[in-house]
Order: C-alpha cells, then structure tokens, then sequence
C-alpha cells in the first residue's frame, strides 16, 4: 500500500534464500540418484563379471549341465542341481506357507474380531522379523532332531520304512522357509480381502449363503489377483532365502534323480523325489554362500561362477517381482 | 441337522448344515496361529537352553513360581483390560531396556572403538558445534544460517577434526576420559533433560531448571559412591547416567503425572522385587541353581572354539554396534533425503513424472532383491575393484571390513527405509502444506517446519524397524569376506569385522552339544533380546505418533 | 526440475509472443472500464486479469477471464461447484503452481506486474498475497507459533510479540486466547481455528487477502463471526472471497463476480447490483435459484 501506483517488486530476495533452496534440492536430489546407482551397479557388477565366467565355461554347459563342483577336480559348473535343490526347498516351503497363510488372511479378515486382529497380526508379523540364520539354527538343531523322532515313532507304531533324515535335509530347511514366508501370504492376501468392497459381501447374504460360503465362494475369488500377488512374492522371497537354508539344507547339491520311463512316457518315481528331502539339498544362494566363504580374492571361475549365479537369481526373482506387482495392480484398479 | 423341529406350529426355515462353516473357522483360526506357536516352542527351547535350566533343581523352579512368575501373572490379568496400564507398563519396558542397550552401545562406541581423547577432538569439531548452533537456532528463530551451519559443521567438521586430531586429543587427555564425558555428555544431558522436563512433561520452570543443575551435580556426588563399586568406571557411571538415566528417568515421571498409569509401576516393582526375593529364597533352601551359557562371562570373552565354557560373543557384539551406528547414519541420512526428494521436488506427472514413476518401481523391486545378491554387490564394487579415474585410484574398503560391510548393508536396507519414509511423509495433510506456501513459506521452509516434524515418528519407526534387519542380516557378511570367527573386536572402519550373526553361524557347525545346544542358544538369545528391544522401542514411537495424530 | 521449474517454463514460452503486445501499465483501462459500468469508483484497481485461460491437462478450467479487483473492498466469487471461481482465487497467489498439470495462459497482474512473468518469484508474491483455505488448517503447533510462523518464514522477527498481539486483536481471537498461547492450536474450536487462520495470514502484513470458502466448514455462529472479521479486514486489505453461499456473498461484498460451468465469468459487477438486477438471465437464473 505505501508504493501505491508503483509496479511491485515480485523477483523476491534472490540472493541467500535461492542458494539455500538449491542447496537443498541438489542435496535430496543426489540421495535419489544412489537407489537408481544401486540398480545399475547390481546390473554392471552381475553382467560384467557373468560375461567374464560364461567366456570360460559356456553358457550351454552352465544351464545344461548336471554337475556342481566348482572346486574339486574335475570342475563342473553344472546350474542344473542348484536349479534342482532351490525348487525342492521352495515347493516344500510353498506347500506349508500357501495354504496356512492364505487360510490365515481369511480368518484375519472375515472371522476374527478387531482384537483378535490386533493381536495376532504384529505376532505374525514376528515370523518375518526373526533373523533367518536364527531359523537355520533351529532346523538343525531343534527340527531335524524332533522330526527323527517322529519318523521312528511312525516306523514302529504303523510299521512303516521311512528313511530317517540327514544331518542336513530338505525338509527341515523347507519348514523353516516356509514359517517365515506365512506372513507374506497373509498379509498381502488380508489387504487384498479386505479392499473387496462389504456390497459384495451383503449381496451373498442377501442370498442366503452362510459365512462360510461368502468367504470361500465371493470374497477369496474378488480377491484372487491380490492373492496371487501375494503367493507369486513369497515364493520369490523363498527363492531368494539363504541363511536359514545353508544351516539346514547343507551344501551338497541334490543328485538328479533318475528318469525312468514306462510305455515311451518319461518320468520320476514320486518316492525318489519325496527321497530328496531326506537328503542335503543345497540351493543356488547355498552355493553362492560356499564359493564365497572359500574364496574372494577374485579371479578363479569358481569366484566368476558367483555372479554367474547371482544373475540367475536376480533375473528370477527380479521377473517374479515385477508379475507380482502387475498382478496386484489388477486388484487395486478392481476396487480402488 | 435340520431333524429337530420342537412344534409343528411355529414357521419352518429349516436349518442350514453349519458344521462345514464351524470346522473352517477353527481350521483357519488354527492355521492363523500354527506359524506362531511353532516359533513359540522354538524360542522357548532356546531360552531354555541359552539359561541352562535343565540343570536347575525343582526347588528353584519353585521358588520363582512363587516369587515371580505367580506375581507376573497376576498382574498381566489386572492389566488385560487396562489399556493405560498396559500403556504405562509397556513405556517402562522398553524405555529401561532401550536405555540399557543405549548405554551398551555408547560405551562400546566411545571408549572401545574410539578413545575418550578421540571422541573428545570429534566433539569439538563437529558435535559439539552442531549442537550448539541446533540451540541457538531454536533460541532465535531469527538465525535462518543455523540449518546451513550444521549442514557445514557436519561436512567441515570432520576434515578439521580428523587434520587437528593430534591437539585435540591431547587437550583432550589432559581432561582424562571421565572429564571429557562431563563436558561431552553429561552437561548436553542436562540441557536435554531440562528441555524435555518443560517441553515434554510440562514441569514448571522452576523444576525444569532443578532437573537440569541437578544432573550434572548428581553425576559429581556419584563419583565417590562409583569408586567404591570396582566393576563399574567413573565413564560407565557418567555415560550410564545420561544414556540410562534419561530415558528411565523421563518414562519415570511421565507414568507417575497419569494417575490412572500409576498401576504400571507394580510392574517393575513385581520384577525386581521378585527376582530379589526369589534369590534369597533360593539361596536360604540350597536349590541347584540353573547354569546359565549366556551370563557375563559370555558378552565379555572373545569366541574359544575349542572350550565351550571360555567362549564369547565380545568382538561379535562389538562389530554389530559398529554396524548399526553406521549403518543408522548413512541410511538416515540417505533414505530421508530420497524420501523427501520423491515426495516432495520430484514431479508426479509429464514426462519427468515418468521418470519419478520409474525411480519409485525400481526402488520397490530392490526391496525385493535377494540379500546375497546385495553380498555380491559388495563383493564387486567395495571389495574387488580397481578403478583408475585420473590420479584416483580406487581399490574398495578391503575385504571384510567395517566400512565395506556397513556400506553393503545400507545399501541393502536403503529402500526399506526409504518406502516407509516416503509413508510416513505421505501421511502429513495437503492442507499443511498449503499452509505454509500460503504464508509465502519457500519449499524447503515448509519441509523444514511443517513436514519433517510431523513424519519424524513414522521415519524414525520404520528406520529402527529397517536397522533390526540389518543386525540380523548374515549372507551379505559372508559374500563380502566378514570373518566368521574374530577374536578381537575391529579397531577401526578398516579393520576386519565379525557380527552376532556371523558368529552364530560359525559356531552352528561345531559339532559338540555343548556348543550347539550351550553356546550358539545364547548367542541367538543375545541377538534376540536386541531386536526385542529395537523393536518395542520402534512400536513406543510408533503408538505415541498415532495418539498425537489424533 | 520441480514441479515450480516446469510451470514456469511452459507458460514462458506460451507468453513468448504475448509479451511485447501487453502494455505495462494495464491498470488504467480497467479502471475506465469499471467507471462506465458506473458501479463503485471508491476503489483503485490491485488485481487485473486479461484473458486468463487455466488448463488442467486437457480440461479447460477457466476461460478468457477478464476481471479487476478493486483496492481495500471486499470482493466475492460465487458460483455453482467446478466453476473454477477457487482455481481463480489460487492464480492470484500462484498457489496452482503446486499442481503438476495445471498450466496458466494470458495475464493476471497484481498492482500492473504480470505474476507470471519470468522474474516473479512465486514465494515473494505470496508474502504480499496471504491465504485462508476452506477448512481450517491450523499446523500442530502453540498458538503463538502458528501465528508467528509466517513471520518466521519471512525473517520479520522485529518486536514479534506485538505484531502476534496485534493480529490476534484484528482477527477478533485476542480475548479468547490471550492466556494460552501456549496450548496447541489444535484444542481451539473450528471458528477459532479459522480465525487463527486468519490472523496467521495477517500477522505478516499481507496487501490482499484471499479467502477461499473460509466459513463453509464452520457452524452459523463462527460463520457469523468470520463474516463480521472479514467486514472489518476490508478497511485495511483487499479480500477476495470465493463462497458458494450467495447470502454471505449479498452481506459482506462490495463487488461480485459470478462463474458458471465451464469456467466462464458471466458477470462481474457491483454486488446489489448482480443481486437485484442483474444483466445476464443465466446469472438471475442462478441466483433465483433455477439451476446450479
């Protein structure tokens, strides 16, 4: 008001305040630049060291070969048992946590009262946080031991002839996983159910079905891509897990077992593959974890052979995360 | 079953078969807890074993089932439908740990990882002025250089520090390490505690100011008291007194203005009193008293490999606080910053929104990369690397070292922290925001004043979250070269590490029992007890934001 | 590149050929304009539009706006939801410059300097232009903080608890809340939060203020208590008011500007005089209630 008639001075104070500003904004600007360095160097360290390894062994041999021993003579950098052991560990987990974390978010969101919900979420969110060598600890000395046990106690009672496990097994370290990935499944699954909108649900009632079948036959179905999302990233993450496998798993890659074949048709006898998991069955992350508590200094193929690994790894799990979130984002466009 | 009618009278709906609905109820209810009673039995093993109770006689077992577990119990089914209780008792919980493991963490951190002497040249240079200028900022909001100066004291200081470290510490030496605690510690303490008695706890002035000369007076009347105790040091005392004193202190007055929270003290009470009493019953009936792996004797030896009662987790637990300081720091500081950069400059839409877009995809998908894929990481650009650029030459941090092993694990738990931070400032209102552009507030200014203060409980609760995973994390240790076994703790950032983790791991293969079930038990207790507190320090924070949100 | 940066940059190249054809001086002609309407010739023209056109991506949000706000009057917008009358009022202060999409062509001078030239500062602007938004957005702090907030921002820390007493007493808050300005904003009522709104945007001496819809989330009692505030502010600022209440805007304005849909200015005039006999049969339609 007191330069009345004069054309204001809007540029505002230049000086200290837009080095400040810009200070700042570079500063932020350069933290977000090291999550896009992150990726690019996870990339260029995989790729640069990968293409060194597959100029030494070829890539055929890597994925096509049967053999793993990267350090007893002859060498052989055979992908095939590592491929073998992680899906073993990864099915077998998949077997516990699917069906008990999917059962789990539809008692969370349909049956539990708000307290119960309360409570059982963070203590299920525990399962996550409990370090994974932690897990792998209890496998070899808690599981593997009790499951001894019961097998015994079935062998004498029903007069079966189940072999015993393995010091290192298969199934111990499948266990463990499996624990640990439930809260995946069931916290993605709960999200998901419980964005199904309540109209669906009151339409089943209208119709006179029970709760039982408005959860199995409405809710679970509206929620089928949030579900799938979910299952498609624990399994990711189980593919990934290493600690807890290496304790309990051990380091010896599962032997391929022999296909037989009946009337032209190939196949695996079922016993042989149940068998495995009575076995050590060393995964891809387990034999990264062997190479590297041998030898770091860089240079042998069996150091190259990590990357190697490690790019197989991060292409699966890479691919499966980004299915999950194009899954999921079905959902979310569904009912959001 | 729709069989029995009573009369023929009344409407028949008939009666739907229930029985399939009911036994998926409780299937599923069932499957909801399988997983956490699974790991119920296994923790409960574990303790088991980590406290050697097996050897304990059934007259101990007795007495503290009297003495305390009877008494807990009791007090648990007084408190489960008293939520301000629960409340009170909970902040008494995990602010007393919390402050133990503070002052764990700050006694290992300046006087076995750096010298009293050191410190004291690093808190002239840098924290001492960064401080110092943080108060007068919030004393005179006039001074708009103040956040400019810390950013500097923070960058400069160091240099000037690390170039006068020699006059520095000698000064420093000269006050000897109890003296350089006073200065350093316990009157910054005083200050704070001042500040949080009037700003927090609303005492009056008169009191606020009590509490603040009172601290450092205490601290001087304790040391005579201290030097009768030989185990504990004037520093432990003067650290202790800050880094436990406070947080203790400050839930201590806090639970004792809320009437209706002044239950909680039977809590501690009944602990501490039952615990006392239980010895005393113990020892006056002779029970065979447990033999408990995890005791003194363990957090203080370095790892035997050969003789199960010699071993120690020492150099384990020193190598995971050294981790987790450096850890915090560079995450913090980088996860927060990326946060901001994305919520707040970074545009959503056009061209460079795709760009945001992208940044923010990709920073999911590395949440989801496999730790060991982060080891190799490490293992190809900190460890094995040669880079020439110029006259540079850049050959990593060196296998297995301190600053290598930090840097990977930050880098690994980066976009855990930064997903939650850029929650947490997701949450604070548009209309603050407009707010403060509306009072001609420039961009920084109302990050600095309206969103930051308001996102900080969510950041700092997903941040400690973020840490727990990384004190546990073990397979990147390994892939870059982290000794399994050390028998000494690091001396500096490059020198090797070993962490609580990677001890538990080596020693899982040790074939004797006494190893397997004794000592690796107690390591896996000890690394548990930590996340325990993290975690529920984590969740105080968390609460206390969602009430003040309301 | 924010948000601000690219703003900034689209409109300079829009303006590009603009520029040379505005007179720096635009201030007369509406004045002139306005004198002929023959309604209030008290006040000297601080804000004029010409031609203003907003986009939100692809929707047009207002359309070839011509309008001069006059000096120290109360000046109110109505008009039906999704009118753009808000997207105006926030063009003033180029608040909408925090919207990614929005994209503003034409010219809106405050005093006879453009505010979207090159060399405004957005953040200067809003130091003279304050802002009261629809629902009371107290930040959680003291109340004197609140208060003191802009003046902080602005470095005018001069004799502070004056200034603060001072525009508590203006914004009619000072009785109420004279002995706590240490308690949170947040316990005071909904009409006093909006009136602590008020006295934050004051408090830091500001030429215009605008107020967007500022009593519609409150009760008819603060609703009343805010009209009579804003009566009052008139003497010593410029207020321009958007409201969708057209008695508010009938008690408390000087000079009314009705939007329809599509974000078009009907009509601009005196307020009694678009109230009583307006020139455009949709604006009486409007008014009397047939539609909107």
């Amino acid at each position: 008001m007191s330069n009345e008639g004069q054309t204001p001075d809007l540029t505002g104070d230049r000086g200290f305040r837009t080095v400040r500003e810009s200070t700042y904004r570079y500063a932020l600007a350069g933290c977000a630049v090291l999550s896009v360095l992150t990726t690019v160097s996870i990339i260029a360290v995989l790729v640069l060291d990968a293409a060194d390894f597959f100029s030494v062994v070829p890539i055929a041999e890597f994925l096509g070969g049967t053999r793993f021993s990267p350090n007893l003579q002859p060498r052989s950098f055979g992908v095939l048992p590592l491929i073998l052991g992680t899906l073993l560990i990864t099915i077998g987990a998949a077997v516990i946590a699917l069906p008990v974390g999917l059962l789990t978010a539809i008692y969370l969101s349909e049956y539990a009262t708000q307290r119960t919900r309360s409570i059982l979420k963070p203590m299920l969110e525990v399962l996550a946080g409990v370090p994974t060598v932690v897990y792998g600890y209890f496998a070899i000395v808690y599981i593997t031991p009790a499951l001894n046990v019961a097998l015994d106690w079935l062998n004498s009672t029903l007069g079966l002839g189940l072999p015993n496990l393995g010091l290192f097994n298969g199934l111990s370290a499948s266990i463990v996983v499996g624990i640990m990935i439930i809260p995946m499944v069931s916290s993605i699954s709960e999200d998901a159910m419980s964005s199904v909108p309540d109209s669906l649900r009151q339409a089943g009632y209208g119709l006179g079905a029970t709760k039982f079948n408005v959860s199995l036959r409405i809710v679970v179905p509206a929620a089928v891509s949030g579900i799938a999302s979910s299952f498609i990233l624990a399994i990711s993450r189980a593919i990934g897990e290493t600690m807890a496998v290496v304790l309990a798993a051990g380091s010896q890659p599962p032997d391929i077992p022999t296909v037989q074949s009946a009337f032209g048709i190939p196949y695996v006898a079922p016993g042989d593959l149940l068998g495995l998991y009575t076995e050590s069955s060393a995964t891809m992350t387990v034999a990264m974890i062997d190479i590297a508590s041998g030898d770091i200094s860089g240079g042998s193929t069996a150091y190259k052979s990590l990357f190697a690994i490690g790019l197989t790894l991060f292409v699966i799990t890479l691919a499966m995360n980004v299915v999950s979130d194009v899954v999921a984002s079905r959902y979310r466009e569904e009912y959001e | 079953m729709a069989t029995q009618t009573p009369t023929q009278e009344t409407t028949e709906f008939g009666e739907v078969s229930r029985l399939k609905g009911i036994a998926f109820k409780y299937t599923s209810f069932a499957a909801s807890i399988v997983g956490i009673l699974a790991l119920g039995v296994l923790l409960a093993y574990v303790f088991w074993d980590a406290f050697g109770l097996e050897s304990a006689g059934t007259t101990w077992y007795l007495s503290y089932t009297v003495t305390l577990l009877v008494p807990l119990l009791a007090f648990f089914a007084y408190a489960r439908t008293r939520p301000d209780v629960v409340a009170g008792a909970f902040e008494l919980f995990s602010l007393t740990l919390g402050g133990v493991m503070l002052t764990v963490a700050t006694v290992i951190v300046l006087s076995v990882i750096a010298s009293p002497p050191v410190w004291f040249a690093y808190f002239l240079t840098v924290v001492g002025p960064a401080i110092g200028m943080y108060v007068y900022g919030q004393y005179n909001r006039e001074a708009t250089w103040v956040g400019l100066g810390i950013l500097a004291a923070v960058v400069v200081g160091p240099v000037v520090g690390t170039l006068g470290l020699g006059t520095f510490s000698s000064l420093g030496a000269m006050l000897g390490a109890p003296g350089i605690y006073f200065l350093s510690l316990v009157l910054p303490g005083a200050g704070m505690a001042a500040f949080l008695a009037h700003d927090r706890l609303e005492l009056s002035k008169r009191q606020s100011i009590g509490i603040g000369v009172g601290l450092p007076v205490l601290a001087i009347v304790g040391v005579p008291v201290v030097d009768m105790v030989p185990q504990i040091a004037r520093s432990v005392w003067l650290i202790g007194l800050v880094m436990f004193g406070l947080p203790v202190g400050f839930t201590v007055v806090n639970t004792a203005q809320r009437r209706e929270r002044w239950a909680a003290f039977a809590f501690p009470a009944i602990a501490i009193l039952g615990f006392l009493l239980g010895e005393f019953v113990v020892g006056v009936v002779g029970a065979t008293e447990p033999s408990p792996w995890l005791d003194w004797q363990y957090v203080t030896s370095g790892p035997s490999i050969s003789n199960a009662a010699e071993a120690g987790l020492y150099p384990a637990i020193i190598g995971s606080v050294f981790l987790i300081v450096l850890v915090s720091v560079f995450t913090f500081v980088f996860g927060v910053g990326t946060a901001i950069y994305l919520e707040e400059y970074a545009p959503a839409t056009g061209p460079l929104g795709t760009i945001t877009r992208l940044v923010n995809v990709n920073i999911s998908n590395l949440a989801g990369v496999p730790s060991v894929v982060y080891g190799l990481l490490g293992l190809g650009i900190f460890v094995n690397i040669n880079a020439q650029l110029g006259p540079i030459t850049y050959a990593g941090f060196g296998v297995g070292t301190v600053f290598t092993a930090s840097l990977t694990l930050s880098l690994l738990i980066l976009p855990i922290v930064v997903i939650s931070a850029q929650e947490a400032i997701r949450s604070v209102p548009d209309s603050l925001r407009q707010a403060s552009y509306g009072m001609g507030a420039t961009r920084w200014q109302t990050i600095r004043n309206v969103v930051l203060p308001r996102s900080l409980p969510g950041i700092l609760t997903g941040t400690i979250l973020a840490l727990g995973r990384a004190i546990g994390e073990t397979a990147p240790l390994i892939m870059i070269g982290a000794a399994t076994t050390k028998f000494s703790p690091p001396s500096g950032l490059f020198s090797k590490l070993t962490a609580m983790p990677m001890q538990i791991y080596a020693w899982a293969f040790q074939p004797s029992p006494d190893f397997r079930y004794g000592v690796v038990a107690a390591g896996v207790v000890t690394l548990l007890i930590v996340l325990l507190t993290m975690n529920s320090v984590a969740i105080l924070v968390r609460n206390k934001y969602q009430q003040e949100a309301h | 590149m924010t948000t601000e940066d690219m703003a900034t940059e689209t409109e300079a190249q829009d303006e590009a050929d603009e520029d040379s054809l505005i007179s720096t001086d635009p201030g007369k002609g509406g004045l002139d304009e306005n004198a002929d309407r023959g309604g209030v010739t008290s006040g000297k023209t601080i804000i004029h539009s010409r031609d203003l056109d907003v986009f939100y991506g692809e929707t047009q949000a207002l359309q070839h706006i011509d309008l001069e706000i006059p000096e120290n009057q109360v000046t109110a917008m109505i008009g039906p939801s999704g009118c753009g009358k808000s997207t105006f009022l926030r063009c003033i202060n180029r608040m909408n410059d925090l919207i990614d999409i929005a994209r503003v062509e034409g010219e809106l001078s405050f005093k006879g300097k453009n505010v979207y030239d090159d060399d405004v500062d957005p953040v200067a602007l809003r130091r003279r232009i304050g802002m009261v938004f629809q629902h009371p957005n107290p930040f959680p702090k003291s109340i004197y903080d609140n208060v003191a907030y802009g003046l902080r921002t602005q470095d005018k820390t001069d004799d502070m608890d004056a200034v603060i007493e001072e525009s508590l007493k203006k914004a009619a808050l000072w009785d109420e809340v004279k002995d706590r300005l240490d308690e949170s904003a947040l316990d005071l009522s909904g009409g006093q939060q909006q009136r602590l709104c008020i006295a934050r945007a004051i408090a830091v001496d500001p030429e215009v203020v605008l107020m967007d819809e500022p009593a519609s989330a409150l009760d008819p009692i603060a609703t009343s208590q805010i009209e009579d505030l804003i009566e009052e502010l008139s003497e010593e600022y410029t207020v321009v008011i958007v409201t969708h209440n057209m008695q508010q805007a009938a008690r408390i304005s000087d000079k009314t500007a009705v939007f329809l849909t599509g974000g078009e200015l009907v009509e601009f005039d005196d307020t009694d005089k678009i109230f009583e006999n307006p020139d455009s049969q949709r604006v009486e339609d409007y008014i009397t209630g047939k539609f909107g």
